[in-house]
């Protein structure tokens, strides 16, 4: 891994633990191991402008997707609930907006998208940035994936 | 110094401002946390469809209490909803509050420049919505 990646990770993980923290309530913590691409998964998708032009996106089983909706919520959610996909995409959204402002000039003009939400899964994904790398995730049991091109 | 309880008198109507539902509804109770009973919560999913909601509240007869304004939305975003509402002299003198992930400060003081009376930066807890809301609306 590059200085560039390792120090974008640090970043990833530090939002990541700070979205967890203070909006769930709950710890999250990085997991080893390969993004795998199952099919059926919700997709959140941020994209970034200006001083860094790249995207993130953090995909999610449906059950990860709905524990998310209800810890954010403080009620049950169905699978198919509109507000499942809304709760990944407003994750997706914290956790880029707070990685972006852990760069290095956070008052750098970085621009980030609306968040926009697939049921597609990751399957032929092919950024068309420079540099990727994903990483798992885990709060009680519960996997998600972020991927970060730039 | 009033207590927070003076605010739940069953009076207040907020307008909460955001393209996420979930966000809304978690704004939403992060308000009652704050020890803030709502009468009335008005939602609305970007800047046009608030500056609408303001329109079509002028005459009413319980004013809003207070704003909560997303800045990265579709349609039309929060600093240009702040921008229009006071070119259009809608809702003066209620505080509004922007609840974002933008922390750039160009984007704190164009939002200040426009009328806006606080900031938060998502994530956010209860604790840090009471702090930021509840001295707006006994000052207002």
């Amino acid at each position: 891994m590059t200085k560039v990646q390792d120090e974008a990770m640090t970043r990833l993980d530090s939002a990541v633990s700070e979205v967890f923290e203070t909006m769930l309530e709950r710890s999250c913590d990085p997991l080893d191991g390969e993004v795998d691409t199952v099919e059926g998964r919700i997709v959140a998708r941020i994209q970034f402008t200006g001083a860094v032009d790249g995207e993130c996106l953090l995909y999610a089983s449906q059950a990860t997707a709905s524990v998310t909706a209800e810890v954010l919520l403080g009620t049950p959610s169905e699978p198919h609930d509109p507000m499942v996909d809304d709760a990944i995409g407003e994750l997706c959204n914290m956790i880029a907006g707070g990685w972006k402002s852990k760069l290095a000039d956070p008052d750098s003009n970085c621009m980030i998208s609306t968040p926009a939400v697939t049921r597609q899964g990751l399957e032929g994904y092919q950024p068309k940035f420079g540099t990727k790398f994903s990483r798992n995730y885990s709060f009680q049991g519960n996997v998600f994936g972020v991927v970060l091109a730039f | 110094m009033q207590s927070d309880a003076e605010f739940g008198e069953g009076w207040l109507r907020a307008l909460i401002v955001d393209d996420s539902s979930v966000m809304r509804k978690v704004i939403e109770r992060a308000l009652g946390q704050a020890g803030l009973e709502l009468t009335e919560v008005l939602q609305a999913s970007n800047g046009e469809e608030a500056l609408q909601m303001l329109r079509d509240n002028q005459s009413a007869s319980t004013p809003l209490a207070l704003i909560l304004s997303d800045i990265n939305m579709p349609v039309m975003d929060g600093l240009q909803f702040l921008e229009t509402r006071r070119q259009e002299y809608l809702a003066q003198g209620v505080p509004v509050v922007m609840i974002t992930t933008e922390g750039n400060e160009a984007f704190v003081l164009r939002a200040i420049a426009a009328g806006a009376q606080g900031y938060i930066c998502k994530p956010f807890t209860a604790e840090q919505v009471k702090v930021r809301v509840l001295p707006l609306l006994r000052a207002a």
